[in-house]
């Protein structure tokens, strides 16, 4: 007998037949002929499709981050598993199966995006976290592009000299293009940043693992397997995110990515005031003269209260009472203070607009 | 021996009972409905652009410390962390020990804010908020308890302007944003932030969401959400998860000259510790804050470390300095049912003993 406890065909049995039929059932929902290839990932994809039309958009968010952790959770018991019942050894089984993920994480960040969908993303639930979340947050600032759905186009417009009437266009084209492949640089050493951080944690759950056994403890569950990965994880990311050399590595893929956008923003907005339209610098400049103004007719009010208040005080015969020596307000040299400092303010602008 | 305990039917049975409390808890999460975050009835003393300051409404009798407090919560996410369920109330909870709270909302920020910066918002926003209860109480001084960034924007305020301030509450608040284990300073110190707020005006709550969940991705962006499973069944435990995911995400677009200041002076240049900060036309120095001081700060803060916060003493010029201690996280401070019953009466007890 091994001393692996995975070592039984009930398992199989088991988890085949509860998927067999939950599998049957969305099926039969679903009015599909065909069994779905992979019985755990499948069937959690083909319920939540059977259901998530009822969804309201508010909760389906989460619902699919359930749904990938999951499967996320299923992936690594059934790996596990199947280690175990190939090696009948423990340790192989636990290296095998973070070898893979290991070769998971490291071609998410060397292959194209279609071969990290397959795996990287697929393998590592847990690893294209940051990523992912970079892509979500670098698409969801203002001014994203289309611009890198255009690779030939870059490539022409690089390989393009300039002359003529249209030479300082396709200049500012070329800077816009070696921004952009500035970026693409810079996103690729963030990827592989996280494609050895990667390796580390795989490193790390080893000597977790390794730990246990010392110490006599043990993993009593697949949740207790998960949960040990993803402190791994966390363990190894808040080391090496500490670092200057991630700091360096950050700050030129958020660097670049602004410098690409400023770039795009500036040549729209040349096309833009050829047309007669309000640019982004325009309507920033007005932005912040509204800003200023603001500010001065804020100064001003404060001065005006001040002053009605005084003549308040003035029209009282008794003079003012005893309450309104700590009355709440700006202090006697405020209406001074704000005076002088709009008609500070007033002289920058006048200085700033005779440059 | 192996450090695996898990049965192979075990394993299985693991994930049949993940598949079917999601299936029967999928239920519940399509009926949550709307979900409801504030729950302490508040009414309007003041707005100004998209600023609301409330004040809160006691149940029963009046409020016994007749000081009243001001709470100043950070430009990041929405303030009603402090009041987000009837049974983790932070609000509720001073207001039934007998403190009189106001708060102010700063709203959503759009981009004719953009040129807003920190001298708008303490020395014009705050200062009118102070001026506003000061005025409505008859009082020179009030208590001013700062939240985070807002306890920064505090400690700012009380340095210009300490005859206002009776005694300061600094919950979770940075003061030296250099300490070792500072992953957002970290991050930030090779970022280009003139190009980043040049290039996007505002910043995107989607960017500032990105960066704090980064800084555990496994945890906040995975690994709850597996946990929810275990919370769909229960009603009421699924509407405080749903309520802290809303909260989570509902991020608004910060200033973007007071985010270029904030992170250049203080995260990049440690501007409290190493002064040569000007707001508006004047200089921040702590020295100049010398009222009582409470500085509550999370033993677990993965967002502003305890370190970060504890820098506060001895770099004011107050006598009467005390340092109170949480068990707990960055958001556990105000939502714990711990933080109820420890954090909140501490911060009463000790507004009472110098109001």
């Amino acid at each position: 007998m091994s001393e692996s406890p995975f070592w039984n065909d009930d398992w199989m049995r088991t988890q085949q037949k509860y998927w067999e039929q939950w599998n049957d059932m969305s099926r039969k929902a679903m009015g599909m002929q065909h069994p779905p290839r992979s019985p755990m990932e499948s069937a959690l994809d083909h319920w939540w499709q059977a259901i998530s039309g009822g969804a309201p958009e508010a909760t389906r968010g989460t619902m699919e981050k359930m749904l990938q952790q999951g499967k996320m959770f299923f992936r690594l018991g059934e790996e596990m598993s199947a280690n175990l019942q190939q090696t009948r050894d423990w340790s192989d089984a636990v290296n095998q199966t973070l070898e893979k993920i290991q070769e998971g994480v490291a071609a998410g960040a060397e292959q194209s995006a279609e071969a990290s969908e397959k795996g990287f993303s697929q393998w590592m639930g847990l690893w294209e976290g940051p990523i992912e979340s970079w892509r979500k947050a670098a698409g969801q600032l203002p001014l994203n592009s289309d611009f890198a759905g255009t690779p030939n186009l870059l490539e022409q417009v690089l390989g393009m000299p300039g002359l003529g009437f249209s030479r300082e266009d396709e200049e500012r084209y070329k800077e816009l293009g070696q921004s952009w492949l500035h970026y693409q640089h810079a996103l690729a050493r963030y990827q592989h940043f996280f494609a050895d951080l990667g390796s580390s944690s795989v490193r790390c759950m080893k000597s977790k693992v390794k730990d246990l056994v010392d110490s006599d403890q043990k993993i009593g569950s697949g949740r207790a397997l998960y949960d040990l990965w993803v402190a791994a994880c966390e363990e190894e990311y808040a080391k090496h995110t500490l670092t200057p050399a991630y700091a360096e590595i950050y700050g030129e893929l958020v660097n670049s990515l602004m410098a690409f956008k400023k770039q795009w923003r500036e040549l729209t907005d040349q096309r833009l005031g050829l047309m007669g339209m309000p640019t982004t610098r325009e309507v920033r400049t007005l932005q912040t003269r509204l800003q200023e103004s603001r500010r001065e007719v804020r100064a001003m009010r404060s001065e005006l209260e001040q002053l009605k208040e005084q003549v308040a005080q003035l029209r009282t015969p008794q003079g003012p009472p005893a309450a309104r020596k700590k009355v709440a307000g700006k202090k006697p040299g405020a209406k001074k203070a704000a005076s002088k400092k709009v008609a500070k303010k007033k002289a920058v602008r006048r200085k700033d607009s005779s440059q | 021996m192996s450090p695996f305990n898990i049965r192979p039917d075990q394993l299985a049975q693991e994930m049949q009972d993940y598949g079917r409390k999601l299936g029967k808890g999928v239920q519940n999460l399509m009926n949550a409905g709307e979900i409801d975050a504030g729950v302490t009835p508040r009414e309007v003393v003041y707005q100004e652009d998209q600023l609301t300051l409330y004040r809160y409404k006691a149940e029963g009798s009046a409020a016994s410390n007749p000081v009243p407090m001001l709470i100043v919560y950070a430009l990041v996410n929405r303030p009603y962390m402090t009041d987000i369920q009837e049974d983790r109330s932070t609000i509720r909870n001073l207001l039934a020990h007998g403190q009189d709270v106001y708060l102010i909302d700063w709203g959503y920020p759009d981009s004719s804010d953009h040129a807003l910066s920190m001298d708008d918002y303490i020395n014009g926003y705050i200062d009118r908020c102070v001026d506003v209860i000061r005025k409505k109480h008859r009082l020179e001084k009030i208590n001013l308890l700062g939240i985070c960034q807002g306890g920064s924007f505090s400690l700012c305020y009380t340095s210009m302007h300490q005859d206002k301030v009776k005694n300061l509450v600094t919950m979770v608040t940075p003061v030296d944003f250099k300490t070792a284990d500072n992953m957002l300073s970290a991050w930030v110190q090779q970022m280009d932030i003139d190009l980043l707020v040049d290039t996007l005006g505002n910043i995107p709550g989607e960017m500032l969401n990105w960066t704090f969940l980064s800084l555990k991705p496994f945890s906040l962006t995975g690994q709850k959400y597996l946990g929810m499973v275990d919370v769909l069944q229960d009603e009421d435990k699924l509407k405080n998860f749903l309520r802290m995911e809303k909260w989570i995400f509902d991020s608004p677009d910060q200033a973007g000259e007071t985010f270029r200041q904030f992170i250049k002076d203080f995260y990049q240049r440690n501007g409290f510790l190493e002064g040569g900060v000007k707001i508006g036309e004047r200089a921040l120095d702590l020295k100049n804050i010398s009222c009582p001081l409470l500085n509550v700060y999370a033993e677990q803060d993965h967002l502003v470390p305890p370190d970060a916060s504890r820098a506060l003493n001895g770099r004011t010029s107050s006598k009467d300095y005390t340092e109170l201690s949480f068990p707990g996280g960055h958001i556990g401070i105000y939502v714990s049912g711990r933080a109820q019953k420890q954090v909140t009466p501490a911060i009463s007890n000790w507004l009472d003993e110098r109001s």
